[in-house]
């Protein structure tokens, strides 16, 4: 079965699920219906999220470059999702390690960490793409062709970090059909498995993130209620506590050589992983060709960990504090992330919640399984994607600073996506001509404590007094939860349409050339990339049309109509066997525009059908269709999908 | 904006059973989530997502007694926000003063036993005013009007029970 699908010349892409974890990364597919971790030639599961750049410019991925870290620490990146969608001025980027950063030449390139390694500078986004394709090359290795691909990010990464991400995926040249929360990933796959139905709580302690989702399963809808965390915590944060004390009981310098610090991280790890198991560890540590042995009890390392571990506390009160939910509701609590391994957080969880956790899932794959699940589903391919929905929330609160500073809620967090909101704002100064918007994306009140997302100008607004220019602002997050903001000025009747996606400091330009630069063959490779993901995405859409004509032809209205989808149909079959990119798209475009009406009609039908539930249903199958759908046509039948207005 | 009540396929009325409500956003979004529309045409997945955002919005004023309060007045066609609607009663804002400085003292000396009793005061009034507010409503559109005052009151008891909440999320061991 899986020798055939290697050589199988024709076979087709198939979609995968990607875990990138800050310590340990996966991949995962589905294979007859069911999710499995795809292993390399060694039987490893987990590829190590460390990545070495060796003298002669060649990049090193996995277990062969963890084992070169401690010799070569400041050319090799461990944990760089940590610093995904970061400035260099973050916390987070000051905090203990090996690294060397470049210098930012400007304020817009200070908002993305630059590490300097050999001469030369790499960002976040550009490391993460190379744990991705070691990750699609393991893949290519078993299913020979990938597909679209699902990667999971922590439930509280903000904006920019999960931009950072779906750049990382691009640049990898994969084609990323969704970003997906880890906890609701690990969900998806726990409750597909137990079937259980219920309201959950899943506790995902990473390797650098922590995160707290509550969510109903119900009959094959994942439906988050709240979600919070904290996206620079976890279980590196232990090891650095460790650490710390290691060089303190070594007599270190207060400012460590970066050959110790990576050393003593490393020990620290060791000593933790033995700490699970055993009370006491002993580990052996090489300075300068003497070994010196170190002994931890586990009463000293929860002595470290303990203050680190409450602080996944505060998160989890507000979680349950936003979906109105007591710990005595919950049906159970799975546990996520290599860090619950450690005793002391499955103590701390079960005085939390009153309850033991779930203990029969690997909190090491499953968010991998889940991500491959929901690749699956996007692509179309399996009829689970009739079964299974996730309705996922918004993390944190995104706003607009106004007057004085204030940080103004346009959509508040755990706010189901996709989402939209419209605020109508005015001028506070005669004569203003020209509106700054700044968008930030957090729960503090001031705008600067919040997290800035983007600034730009509305200008050209004609002189008037205070108060009389009319703004609105629109926000829209879509399912994988990026926003999209929009302004005009009403009052003039001049509209104007500014579209801003908030940036993390890599404009488009520099990912473009990190793409062009990243591929052998530079503009030859993309236009074949393309290609293929025009004939991808052309092969889905036949795919859905076909099973549209099938369920609901009797919505075509005229025998024109129906004519023209179907001629739409053959010129797309026709432009996929060939290989013209450009006319595979406007094919593609074509049948989009022939099957326009006959879509909201179908989208109205099966609105009537939600809402008139199952009776409606078996009378249609009974007395045909006509009159009672019709009916609910009419009632529901606006057919234009205008956005949703929100507060005033 | 569209009345939520019509997106959402509901009888338009004050207390309405929120499980049900959930039951029924539910349904829809399996009908009109983006994730069904994943291989569709890109015109057909712009038209699901634009539905899919009116129903998830719908919800999300619905759930809120303060909001849905607000979507009735809008049917009926009664003037709302804080300019149209008249000033709260001067009992009213001596009342909420009170709490108000109950809880800044509290929240100072740390006392979590008293933010409870507050907290749970002030919620037995939230269900007061939702009762009353229910009852208004139910007289019918023409007299949407009654509860005005009521929903005036709903937005400080439940302005207050965040701010309750907050600390005792704050205090808490």
């Amino acid at each position: 079965m899986q020798l055939l699908e290697i050589f199988d010349p024709k076979a087709a892409p198939k979609p995968v699920g990607i875990d990138l974890g800050t310590t340990n990364s996966l991949v995962a597919r589905v294979r007859d219906g069911k999710p499995f971790v795809i292993s390399d030639c060694n039987q490893n599961k987990l590829v190590p999220s460390v990545v070495h750049y060796d003298p002669r410019g060649r990049v090193v991925v996995g277990h062969d470059a963890a084992r070169l870290a401690a010799e070569f620490p400041r050319e090799t990146i461990v944990s760089v999702k940590r610093f995904m969608g970061r400035g260099a001025d973050d916390p987070e980027t000051r905090r203990l390690g090996p690294y060397e950063f470049a210098p930012a030449n400007s304020p817009e390139e200070a908002k993305t960490v630059r590490f300097l390694v050999r001469g030369k500078t790499v960002t976040p986004v550009e490391v993460s793409a190379e744990i991705l394709r070691v990750l699609r090359q393991l893949a290519e290795d078993e299913l020979r062709s990938v597909g679209g691909v699902v990667i999971t990010v922590p439930a509280y990464f903000d904006d920019a970090q999960r931009q950072a991400t779906k750049d990382a995926g691009n640049l990898a040249g994969l084609d990323v059909l969704r970003l997906i929360n880890e906890p609701t990933a690990a969900a998806l796959a726990y409750g597909l498995e137990s079937r259980k139905n219920g309201l959950f709580a899943v506790y995902d302690l990473g390797g650098g993130t922590f995160d707290i989702t509550i969510l109903l399963l119900d009959d094959g809808v994942f439906q988050v209620r709240s979600t919070g965390g904290d996206s620079a915590l976890g279980g590196d944060d232990m090891d650095r506590a460790l650490a710390v004390k290691i060089l303190k009981d070594l007599g270190a310098p207060t400012d460590p050589p970066r050959e110790l610090v990576r050393l003593a991280l490393d020990t620290a790890r060791r000593i933790k992983h033995g700490l699970t198991d055993a009370t006491q560890v002993e580990a052996e540590i090489d300075i300068a060709g003497a070994t010196r042995t170190l002994t931890v009890t586990r009463d000293e390392f929860e002595a470290l960990a303990k203050p680190l571990v409450e602080r996944t506390g505060v998160a989890c009160r507000r979680a349950l504090r936003d979906a109105g939910v007591s710990p005595s509701e919950l049906d159970g609590v799975i546990l996520v992330g290599g860090a619950t391994r450690v005793p002391l957080v499955r103590r701390y969880v079960e005085q939390l919640f009153g309850k033991p956790p779930l203990l029969d899932i690997d909190p090491e794959e499953v968010v991998a399984l889940g991500a491959a699940i929901q690749a699956d589903i996007l692509a179309g391919t399996k009829e689970r994607a009739d079964e299974v929905l996730l309705l996922d929330v918004l993390p944190l609160s995104l706003g607009l600073e106004t007057m004085g500073g204030v940080a103004e809620k346009v959509l508040p967090r755990n706010t189901t996506i996709p989402a939209g909101a419209r605020q109508v704002f005015t001028t506070y100064a005669d004569n203003q001509t020209g509106f700054h918007l700044h968008i930030v994306q957090g729960e503090r009140e001031l705008a600067t404590d919040c997290r800035s997302l983007a600034r730009f100008v509305l200008k050209g607004i004609p002189p008037m007094p205070a108060g009389m220019a009319r703004l609105e602002v629109t926000f829209r997050v879509d399912a994988d939860g990026l926003l999209g903001v929009t302004a005009k000025e009403l009052t003039t009747g001049i509209e104007q349409r500014v579209e801003v996606t908030p940036s993390y400091g890599l404009s488009d330009d520099e990912v473009e050339a990190m793409l062009m630069s990243a591929l052998d063959h530079g503009e030859e490779d993309l236009e074949r990339r393309q290609l293929v993901e025009a004939r991808v995405e052309a092969e889905r859409v036949l795919h859905a049309t076909r099973k549209a004509l099938v369920a609901d032809a009797d919505l075509i209205e005229t025998v024109d109509e129906r004519k023209r989808i179907d001629e739409a149909i053959a010129a797309l079959e026709r432009a996929v066997s060939g290989d013209k990119q450009s006319l595979i798209r406007a094919s593609t475009d074509g049948l989009d525009v022939a099957t326009h009406d006959w879509a909201g009609r179908r989208m109205d039908r099966a609105i009537a059908k939600a809402i008139a539930g199952k009776e409606v249903e078996l009378v249609e199958q009974a007395v045909a269709h006509a009159k009672g759908v019709d009916a609910h046509v009419v009632e529901h039948g606006r057919a234009d999908a205008g956005l949703p207005a929100a507060e005033s | 904006m569209r009345d939520p009540f019509e997106t959402l396929g509901v009888e338009p009325r004050f207390d309405i059973d929120l499980d049900k409500l959930a039951e029924r956003h539910r349904d829809l979004s399996r009908a009109l989530h983006p994730d069904r529309y994943a291989g569709a045409p890109a015109a057909e997945r712009r038209l699901a997502l634009g539905r899919a955002i009116e129903v998830n919005d719908a919800h999300r004023v619905l759930k809120d007694p303060v909001r849905r309060a607000e979507a009735l007045l809008r049917r009926a066609g009664v003037p709302i926000g804080e300019t149209a609607e008249p000033k709260p009663s001067q009992t009213l804002l001596m009342e909420m003063m009170d709490q108000r400085e109950a809880l800044a003292d509290a929240r100072r000396s740390k006392d979590l036993a008293a933010v409870h009793e507050l907290a749970s005061a002030t919620r037995q009034r939230e269900h007061a005013v939702l009762v009353k507010l229910a009852h208004a409503f139910s007289a019918g559109e023409n007299h949407a009007e009654a509860a005005l005052p009521l929903v005036g009151e709903l937005r400080y008891v439940r302005r207050f029970l965040d701010e309750v909440s907050a600390i005792e999320e704050d205090l808490a061991p």
